[in-house]
């Protein structure tokens, strides 16, 4: 086909996981020269997308084209041979090399069938002069901020490919404000050299500032793709997290209901609570009785916050009290025996352990506070683990089963489980409802309620502003690591939305 | 000072191997301040000439341990070479076929245990255990005892004395010299330089190790060939090793299935305390030439010493070890926090604090073990130098048996004949013990005599029997022993039975009561040394 | 779906750690039965039990032992290269103890006449055994507090003691081969109660062991760190002090079989115990099932590993391989056997098991 006007063409794509559709039929086109961003919350497929465009995964329906000509992309390799290249947030080089090798290792000019040394750190200035970076290529690659090498993966990704296509996946979340503008200003570049720039991001102000068209994917479903130019941010941002329920339901009677159990007095107070290169100085306040919504784009240092509380890291800044007193020793087993509980975001990394049975995962918190010789009988053990089984609608065999077997889903309801069955007095839940079915977050939403109810404290982060709104009897306001604002009682979305998004409407 | 600072900075990496050169030099300097017997040139060239099979060995490893991988299979290889060309030379082959046959077998010994890490998977910790098995179980295939070699070229290759131009008389042929193989190491050496260097091979296996086994996962995300590589690296170890034990072949003129026994702990300490770290990706060939060095200075300060025992040399080893990878930790540590966090104010604060405490932990420990070292080399109580005369070997070199002369002895009307062999000293002693009263004993050097009574003699054979000797119970064991380990052979002759039974030191298979017969044994015979 | 919970279905049997090295087990007595004349016979003297498969479990009491220890050590995703350094410490320590022919110039010399004397002991045996075992807690304790505090890689820091360790063993016996005479200490490696006395000690070690791991919480967090260790710290479990703990127990665990080796030939051999055992223990744990990268584990499965071992070393005797042919052997065998437990074979007699039960 005679020079189409798109240099990628993405069309009808569908992938299934076992257990999740994580792409429904999803087009994506990205034209020549161009800045295209792909914005969307957890769980929207942008890295599946980029999966199945770069080689990694294979599209179960739908087509891909490259300039015209069909392509079926099988290793990432072979999608860098096609044109395709991209930088990952993780920078996949090899810091003990130095930045010349990094860039050219493996296709490095040699001489007489030696590396030409020379000349290899020769070619590797150029090619970072070309993207205004002036350094020492002989050094490794290691003593250089994440930037450089940033730049260093973006040089050899060019090289190879002699790429048509750029993709960056997440490439400022590790760059401060002066970084991030010497990477816009390669990224023009390169734009004005007709290379196609694809750019994953969850800032949105940055969204605003360099790319020319925008791709807004949600719940593996294209929402739409918009000039840059002509959608407000507004409007931008409700695409990306899905229209708010506004009428009353059951839950608001609930929540109407449960507010008057909130205790006056705060069980759990931090002011100043901050922490270099994780979030501002903030004050927070929890009160027994009460669920606190955190709500913020990925990236706001909703988990960071999380993280704080609850002892993972300690803070630089600031006094943290419960029940008047001073919170002194920050560390899971200190928090969980002081009854404050985290279910983490990352499910995979910090919650399953994957080859202990349910049951065996469902007691452990609770049996670390117990410490190594109060052992819980087996007996109490099944007891406690199908009581929360029933409790969670756990779907599974039985309570003996290796947790890795489990769906995704019922994974993060063991988890749940866990930190449930300590009973604590503060329960911190990041994400909890993350790959569960709409059912199921109904559910979950509807338990958060009642714990709180019961006397608990609890704090409730999720992407999902709905569910937050749902869920929260009041709203704490992250962005860019800082708390903006906090609203309860009949919250404005609208109001939301602008504190979240912040810049000009 | 901040100018030093920046320098230092900017050339992280070389810090490790200027470590080690420091300590070298010192623990030298220390050494030749003490002994003036250190002083003479020769004595540190004979550090190189002793352990020339200990660095080319490290050589080889250098490269395995840069792909974050290990190779414990190096002792085994360097048995099995040393046996197999001293039995085919035995059987009259060609010393050049041999030497290319067995650098062969090495590099195919390699490239197998390669395959198995690289494309199956197994970690290279049991899959070059299983290797080191397996070739020391070959070299008992081979031969039993040791096997001598007297091939001429083989004479040629350990004896040869290469004088060097300017510090040597060629008409006297004395004056100071190198070996043939120390030749051959630094050949290697610099060709492993290369290597590293200079070509893509070299700079794939830098990119496969290190930041914690996500390299690997890189490299390969790189496009470079991994497995290929890795393959290539054990195969190249393998080479190295059985030229290693070639080496040690020349060195001793012998092969035995005992030889090199832990040796591959030696080797990897070598290249550890060379910088090159154990997860992988950083570190210098150049380094573990020094580490090798480290290791022979230290035997050679506690001969001179002469006060501490051998055994001595693996503490200090241990404790240098544990020094070097201290350090390597702490600089892992640091560019571990570097990477990937955004760098502020009061960060960059703390991180200047943290790389001053780096350098003075450093300091520190140059310090320490600069102290460490000139504690071992304190003067014996008899004044200063007092071995200064040239110290034994350190690799001494394991004697055959000599069971002829026990035989001989035993046809003599012996009652007794007692054979010990080997320990730290590679002795080699013969006793026969005679009806009458009679004792002899035989060292190779010199001999000894003691007269003991009739009735001794009898009661001694009563209670050799008294404890099963001419019984099943009492029955023949070997097995691999140590390097400082004895080997024994008792023949006695009784009430017309005559019988030998031969053991080695510790291990569980030896009946128990062949140690008290021993012990009775040399309760009897009169001592070659003070050595118990 | 909800199946009783103590079903011992046929899937649990192949799953479980127990079932593979029981099975190679069985092969190799299979083998001796059909082969080796004699193998299976026991005799009885004195009301005590000897024969070929007596002889296996009491000569591979020391690496099951060992493997016992390592099992927990492994588990937490670490390894101890020094178990057999620990050994030779813990012989040269105890036979010090009870010879003091090393300080020999100290004593009066009516004391000297009595060291070739069985009853003689410098130190009442409780104190010799209860001695060496608390130095033996020490250097496990070292290479804990190395792996978990200061964060060595396992391998590495306990390699230092491993070369470090037989040195100080030495230093302890100032290089003599001490010479043990005390009668009542060889009963620990040569007794005999109807069954070899080093298997009750196995035995009363793997009890202790199972107390530890399944009557407190110990083993399920040993598991829980060693399959993943962010989530365990999340989950409040305090992974430096269960690594420490494990190493510790495994540094006893060596003291022990250390005791039981130099009891066996009532000499202190500081360069012999226990060299190379530290791999053989290692191995049997690796055939007992238990991922070298950390994870659920089984100490009977471990023992058996060790039985194995010593039954293919036992019946390659009996079978007549000269002794020199016997390690080359012993490497094929550990290629097959890692080889069987790779990923690929593992996986496809899981779906061979699973298709059986649909």
């Amino acid at each position: 086909m005679p020079g189409s006007d798109f240099v990628v063409e993405m069309q009808g794509i569908d992938k299934a996981f076992p257990g999740v559709q994580a792409l429904s039929k999803v087009d994506f086109f990205l034209r020549h020269g161009e800045i295209h961003a792909i914005v969307g919350e957890n769980g929207a497929g942008k890295s599946t997308l980029i999966k199945v465009l770069t080689g990694v995964e294979r599209q179960d329906a739908g087509v891909i084209r490259l300039d015209g000509e069909e392509i079926a992309p099988r290793s990432p390799l072979h999608a860098q041979r096609l044109g395709i290249s991209t930088v990952y947030q993780e920078i996949n080089l090899c810091p003990n090399l130095t930045v010349a090798e990094n860039i050219l290792i493996g296709r490095e000019p040699r001489r007489l069938g030696t590396v030409h040394w020379k000349a290899m750190n020769a070619q590797a200035k150029q090619m970072l002069v070309r993207l205004n970076i002036d350094i020492d290529v002989t050094q490794p690659l290691g003593s250089y901020s994440t930037a450089i090498q940033q730049m260093a993966a973006i040089a050899r990704a060019l090289e190879i490919s002699s790429a048509k296509v750029l993709i960056l996946d997440e490439p400022t979340s590790s760059l401060d404000a002066v970084e991030t503008e010497q990477l816009f200003g390669v990224m023009r570049k390169l734009k004005s050299e007709g290379v196609a720039i694809v750019f994953i991001t969850h800032f949105i102000d940055q969204v605003y500032r360099i790319s020319d068209r925008i791709t807004v994917l949600r719940n593996g479903s294209l929402v739409g793709t918009f000039e840059t130019a002509t959608i407000p941010r507004l409007e931008l941002i409700a695409k990306m997290i899905g229209r708010i329920l506004t009428e009353l339901d059951e839950m608001s009677q609930i929540k109407l209901e449960s507010s008057e159990q909130i205790h006056e007095e705060a069980l759990l107070e931090a002011k100043g609570l901050g922490l270099t290169g994780g979030i501002e100085p903030m004050d927070l306040e929890l009160h027994a009785g009460e669920v606190l919504g955190f709500a913020g784009l990925l990236g706001s240092g909703r988990t960071e916050v999380a993280h704080l509380l609850f002892g993972i890291e300690k803070p630089d800044s600031g006094m943290v009290t419960m029940d008047d007193r001073p919170v002194k020793r920050f560390s899971p087993l200190a928090s969980i025996c002081r009854g404050v509980a985290l279910c983490p975001e990352d499910r995979k990394e910090a919650g399953v352990v994957d080859d202990l049975t349910v049951r065996e995962n469902i007691i452990l918190a609770l049996q670390a506070r117990r410490g190594w010789f109060r052992n819980l009988r087996t007996q109490q053990q099944y007891e406690i683990a199908e009581q929360y089984v029933k409790l969670l609608n756990i779907q599974t065999p039985s309570v003996d089963q290796p947790v890795r077997n489990l769906s995704g889903g019922n994974q993060q309801k063991v988890i749940l489980a866990r930190w449930l069955a300590t009973n604590p007095r503060v329960l911190i839940l990041d994400e909890p409802t993350r790959g569960i079915d709409v059912g199921a977050k109904a559910e979950i939403q509807k338990l958060v309620l009642s714990l709180a109810e019961e006397g608990k404290s609890c704090v409730f982060i999720s992407s999902e502003l709905e569910e937050v709104l749902r869920t929260s009897h009041r709203i704490v306001v992250l962005r860019d690591r800082k708390k903006v604002t906090e609203m309860s009682g009949e919250v404005d979305e609208h109001s939301i939305m602008e504190s979240m998004a912040g810049g000009e409407a | 000072m901040r100018k030093i600072g920046s320098l230092l900075s900017r050339n992280q990496r070389f810090i490790p191997l200027a470590a080690t050169a420091l300590l070298a030099i010192i623990a030298y300097g220390v050494g030749a301040i003490l002994y003036p017997g250190m002083r003479d040139l020769q004595v540190f060239l004979n550090i190189f000439r002793n352990n020339v099979y200990l660095l080319i060995s490290a050589i080889g490893m250098t490269f395995v341990i840069l792909t974050g991988g290990i190779d414990l299979s190096v002792s085994g290889v360097m048995a099995l070479t040393a046996v197999a060309s001293a039995a085919l030379l035995r059987e009259g082959w060609n010393g050049w076929a041999v030497i290319l046959l067995m650098l062969a077998m090495g590099m195919a010994l390699g490239a197998t245990m390669g395959g198995f890490i690289a494309y199956l998977r197994v970690q290279p910790f049991i899959a070059t255990l299983a290797g080191m098995w397996f070739a020391r179980g070959m070299c008992f295939f081979i031969s039993d005892d040791a096997i001598a070699i007297d091939a001429r070229m083989w004479r040629i290759l350990g004896q040869t004395r290469i004088l060097i131009p300017g510090l040597a008389d060629p008409h006297t042929q004395t004056g100071k010299f190198v070996s043939i193989f120390m030749v051959v190491s630094f050949l290697l050496l610099v060709v492993a330089i290369f290597l590293a260097h200079l070509t893509r091979f070299g700079r794939t296996v830098y990119a496969i190790g290190g930041n914690e086994g996500r390299n690997e996962q890189s490299a390969r995300l790189m496009g470079l060939p991994v497995n290929k590589t890795k393959v290539l690296v054990y195969t190249l170890n393998g080479f190295c090793s059985a030229l290693a034990g070639i080496a040690l072949s020349v060195f001793v003129l012998s092969g035995h299935g005992l030889y090199a026994n832990g040796t591959e702990l030696e080797v990897i300490a070598s290249v550890v305390m060379g910088g090159t770290a154990l997860s992988g990706g950083v570190g210098y060939v150049f380094g573990t030439l020094f580490g090798v060095l480290i290791l022979g200075i230290t035997q050679t300060l506690i001969q001179f010493n002469g006060s501490l025992s051998s055994w001595w040399t693996r503490i200090v080893i241990g404790a240098l070890t544990l020094m070097f990878i201290g350090v390597q930790s702490l600089l892992a540590a640091r560019r571990r926090r570097r990477g990937g966090v955004k760098v502020t104010d009061a960060a960059a604060r703390a991180a200047t604090r943290k790389r001053r405490q780096v350098y003075g932990g450093i300091a520190v420990a140059l310090v320490l073990a600069g102290l460490a070292i000139a504690l071992i080399a304190k003067p014996p109580q008899g004044g200063l130098g007092g071995n200064a005369a040239t110290p034994k070997s350190s690799a001494c070199q394991l004697r055959l048996f000599r069971q002829e002369l026990a035989a001989e002895a035993m046809q003599a009307g012996a009652v007794i004949t007692y054979e010990r062999n080997g320990g730290p000293d590679c002795i080699d002693e013969v006793y026969a013990i005679f009806p009458d009263g009679r004792i002899t004993g035989d060292d190779g050097e010199s001999k000894i005599e003691k007269q003991a009574t009739a009735e001794e003699v009898e009661l001694l054979l009563a209670g050799i029997d008294g404890l099963g000797w001419f019984t099943d119970e009492m029955y023949n064991t070997w097995h691999t022993p140590c390097g400082q380990c004895y080997g024994y052979y008792l023949t006695v002759s009784y009430r017309g039975t005559e019988k030998t039974v031969q053991g080695v030191d510790g291990g569980t298979d030896a009946p128990a009561d062949y140690w008290q017969v021993v012990s009775l044994v040399k309760g009897l015979v009169p001592r070659f040394t003070a050595t118990p | 779906m909800k199946q009783p919970r103590f079903a011992l279905t046929r899937r649990k049997l192949v799953e479980s750690k127990l079932f593979f090295p029981l099975v190679v087990l069985a092969l190799i007595l299979l083998f001796d039965l059909l082969f080796v004349r004699g193998f299976f016979s026991i005799q009885t003297r004195d009301g005590n039990l000897y024969g070929s498969l007596i002889d296996i479990v009491r000569n591979g009491s020391t690496v099951a032992l060992l493997a016992i220890g390592m099992t927990l050590v492994i588990a937490t995703g670490g390894v101890d290269l020094s178990v057999g350094a620990v050994m030779a410490i813990a012989a040269s320590v105890a036979a010090v103890l009870m010879n003091p022919y090393v300080l020999a110039r100290e004593l009066p010399p009516n004391l000297m006449s009595l060291i070739n004397d069985p009853t003689f002991t410098f130190q009442p045996l409780w104190i010799v055994i209860g001695v060496t075992l608390l130095v033996a807690i020490i250097c496990g304790l070292w290479n804990g507090l190395l792996v978990a505090y200061v964060r060595i890689q396992p391998m590495v820091a306990t390699l230092i003691l491993m070369i470090a360790g037989r040195g100080i063993a030495q230093l302890i016996t100032n290089g003599v081969r001490i010479q043990i005479f005390y009668e009542r200490y060889s009963f620990i490696g040569q007794g005999w109660v109807v069954l070899p006395f080093s298997l009750y000690l196995v035995i009363l070690v793997y009890a202790l062991a199972w107390l530890l791991n399944r009557k407190t919480s110990i083993g399920l967090f040993i598991e829980s760190v060693g399959i993943n260790s962010r989530a365990s710290f999340f989950s409040g479990i305090g992974e430096k002090r269960v690594k420490v703990l494990a190493y510790t127990f495994c540094g006893l665990c060596a003291g022990i079989a250390g005791l039981v080796a130099s009891s066996n030939i009532m000499t202190s051999d500081a360069f012999n115990i226990g060299m190379t055992l530290e791999l053989d223990a290692i191995l049997a744990v690796v055939i007992g099932g238990t991922l070298m990268s950390g994870g659920r584990f089984s100490l009977l499965a471990s023992i058996v590993g060790a039985w194995v071992i010593q039954a293919i070393t036992q019946s390659m005797y009996a079978f007549g391989v000269p002794a020199f042919a016997l390690q080359a052997i012993k490497g094929v065998v550990v290629i097959l056997v890692i080889l069987l437990y790779s990923e690929q074979v593992r996986g496809l007699l899981r779906r061979v098991s699973v298709q059986k039960e649909a």
